[in-house]
């Protein structure tokens, strides 16, 4: 069976800085992957380049998604391709409303695929849906993308878009980072719905505690830009407990 | 070169003196006008708070006004009424009764006597020749003159292409007025619109004023605002400037008596070689006065966006409130955007909030959408759109607002699928 997702020396620069420096990572259908490490290492941007976003230059390296190259693609053909990025920060667009640009997305996904679009009506179905099932207000159908969203509520708009989109691949950057324990627990709940053996996803994450909930298959730690260690979960505990910098020393 | 304007714009006052109408502006009081314009011109674009307006048309317009074309203008020609609003139609300056609900009683405000400031020397020139005013007064309990629409229609081109709008407006003490102000051109292109407003609200009066203006395509629109807010009065402006290839408008807001607020929101589209330019102006000259100026303007193509929001507090203005959002976007190569805040504080005890910023389409924000799937094209239109969208939605007449919105939306090209959102 070949990999779902498969990076092989990936490197990658802001301007003249190294920030990957050759990251080799497969990831198969069905699997989790959590991605941890300390400030700085560079999860972050993996998760951008994976994602299509400028600014970045691949200095070297493959990435190949469902046989394909990834990085020929544009931010927007990856997306419609089945992959998804859940942001860190998600940005807020005063004017666009929410259910439009969801609707939007949606439909966009469905014409790559050559499926009819879905009308308002169906489409409003579908959002209340998933709106309950991440314990979202009604109050969110009229507002605009994010706008005067708590840290909470964007993290669970970024995940209700995850759930409509039905990615193939998710990418989530530290969608852990400011929920408090009950968000983080509708989130997780959310993400974990997604588990297939169709999908894979990527967690980014700096701390342990997401990964409580959303159990993972392979935990990876990144330092400078390098993979350091592969493991399963007892690799994230052993990080909880001793902190990163063993594995920093190690990799020295 | 500006004296020789003023000396033409006397001749040609002289030349029609005796047909203006004494019971719109007085002859002394026009006279006086001319005078003041004699000695002082006319700004001009090497004037400080002039420098982004297109002022050409000066050279070669008669100033003479049109003569009232009133009867050729159909009311199909015209916007669909507002429901719930009574309508006055005002055709090259004039009254057009056919095309309107009843007339006002045409009685100017007894106070309008003011010497206009150095930039507001526009309002000299309707002074001398408005050929009509549109007089609104509201006193407490008369609820039915509570929504106003004000038309405006510019129809006269060629050589005698000047209208002079002339908007006079008192709100009683306690009272409220809804007025709609509009500008629209029909069955001509290249005309010259100078407009002239005088507000006054009393104690706790509250006026909301919606400013739209969509001449066509080759008209000159200058247009010059004062206003007057008494003690806990609040004035609520929303100014859409779309048409014209040469819009400024000038403003003067005077928060005079405590508590009084003003709320400026504007905005503006500008492409091909349009030019749109404002200068809006707040005093602060009371205690616990409350301003917020809200900006946003697109200019593509060869266009020019242009918004100097000042505010000034006076040194008795204690306590005041002071907010402003000045941001233009850029949406082509050639385009310009010039968004500046001009501040003048004379007292301690001030809240400011002050921001205003120029540039392109938000990078996050394209990347955003186009990580969800959606088409650049379309991404960028619609951030444009929500750019715009975000300051039209606070305009709450619907009517009003969704011709407003279509009227943005057919100049941002906004795809159909984005129409949805209207």
């Amino acid at each position: 069976m070949s990999a779902l997702l498969k990076i092989d020396n990936l490197e990658v620069a802001v301007g003249a800085t190294p920030v990957l420096n050759g990251i080799t990572l497969s990831a198969n259908r069905g699997e989790v992957h959590a991605i941890m490490g300390p400030n700085g290492s560079g999860k972050s941007t993996l998760a951008h380049v994976l994602a299509g976003r400028p600014g970045y230059t691949v200095s070297a390296g493959t990435v190949t998604y469902e046989g394909r190259d990834l990085l020929a693609l544009s931010a927007e053909e990856r997306a419609r391709e089945g992959v998804f990025l859940g942001f860190q920060y998600p940005v807020e667009i005063p004017g666009v409303n929410n259910v439009y640009l969801l609707k939007a997305a949606y439909n966009a996904q469905r014409r790559h695929r050559g499926l009819p679009e879905v009308d308002a009506f169906e489409f409003l179905g579908l959002v209340r849906e998933k709106m309950k099932f991440m314990r979202m207000d009604e109050s969110f159908l009229g507002r605009a993308v994010n706008e005067g969203f708590s840290g909470g509520e964007k993290k669970r708009n970024e995940i209700l878009q995850m759930l409509i989109l039905e990615p193939t691949l998710a990418i989530l950057d530290e969608t852990d980072s400011g929920l408090d324990i009950d968000a983080l627990k509708v989130v997780a709940h959310g993400v974990n719905s997604l588990r297939s053996p169709q999908r894979a996803t990527l967690l980014v994450t700096h701390y342990q505690r997401m990964l409580e909930y959303i159990v993972p298959d392979f935990v990876h730690v990144l330092v400078n830009g390098r993979i350091v260690k592969s493991g399963d979960r007892s690799l994230a505990l052993e990080l909880e407990r001793r902190g990163y910098g063993w594995v920093t020393e190690e990799a020295a | 070169m500006t004296s020789t304007l003023a000396n033409r714009i006397a001749d040609e006052y002289a030349r029609v003196a005796q047909a203006l109408p004494e019971s719109v502006v007085s002859a002394a009081r026009r006279e006086h006008a001319i005078k003041v314009l004699l000695a002082e011109g006319l700004p001009i674009a090497r004037d400080e708070n002039w420098r982004y307006a297109n002022l050409r048309a000066l050279e070669r317009v008669q100033f003479a006004p049109s003569e009232g074309a009133g009867e050729l203008v159909s009311a199909a020609a015209l916007p669909a009424p507002i429901a719930g609003y009574i309508r006055h139609t005002y055709v090259d300056g004039v009254f057009a009764p056919a095309l309107s609900g009843t007339r006002p009683a045409p009685a100017p405000l007894a106070t309008v006597a003011r010497a206009p400031r150095s930039d507001e020397r526009f309002a000299l020139l309707n002074d001398a020749f408005a050929s009509d005013v549109a007089a609104i007064r509201v006193a407490l309990g008369e609820a039915h003159n509570g929504n106003v629409e004000v038309l405006f229609i510019a129809s006269a081109a060629g050589t005698r292409a000047a209208s002079y709008p002339r908007l006079e407006v008192s709100v009683g003490a306690g009272a409220r007025l809804n007025l709609i102000e509009r500008h629209l051109s029909v069955g001509c292109d290249a005309s010259f619109v100078n407009s002239a407003v005088l507000i006054e609200l009393a104690r706790g009066a509250s006026l909301t004023h919606f400013r739209v203006q969509q001449l066509a395509a080759r008209a000159t629109w200058i247009d010059t605002l004062d206003a007057t807010v008494d003690a806990d009065g609040s004035y609520q402006q929303h100014l859409v400037q779309l048409g014209a290839l040469a819009a400024r408008s000038t403003y003067r807001v005077r928060l005079a008596g405590a508590r009084a607020a003003v709320r400026l929101h504007a905005l503006a589209s500008a492409d091909q070689h349009q030019t749109q330019d404002a200068y809006a102006l707040t005093e602060h000259a009371a205690p616990h006065t409350v301003s917020e100026q809200l900006f946003r303007g697109i200019a593509a193509g060869r266009a020019r966006v242009a918004y100097n929001g000042a505010v000034s507090v006076c040194p008795g203005a204690a306590g005041t409130d002071s907010r402003q959002s000045l941001r233009g976007l850029l949406a082509g190569p050639d385009a310009e955007i010039d968004v500046r805040p001009q501040l003048q504080i004379n007292t301690d005890d001030v809240r400011c909030a002050h921001g205003a910023t120029a540039g392109k389409l938000d990078d996050a924000m394209l990347f955003y959408l186009l990580s969800r799937g959606i088409d650049p094209d379309i991404a960028q239109q619609l951030l444009k759109w929500a750019f715009l969208a975000d300051v039209a939605a606070k305009i709450d007449v619907p009517e009003l607002r969704k011709s407003i919105e279509r009227a943005l939306a057919g100049r941002l090209d906004v795809a159909a699928d984005l129409q949805e959102l209207l």
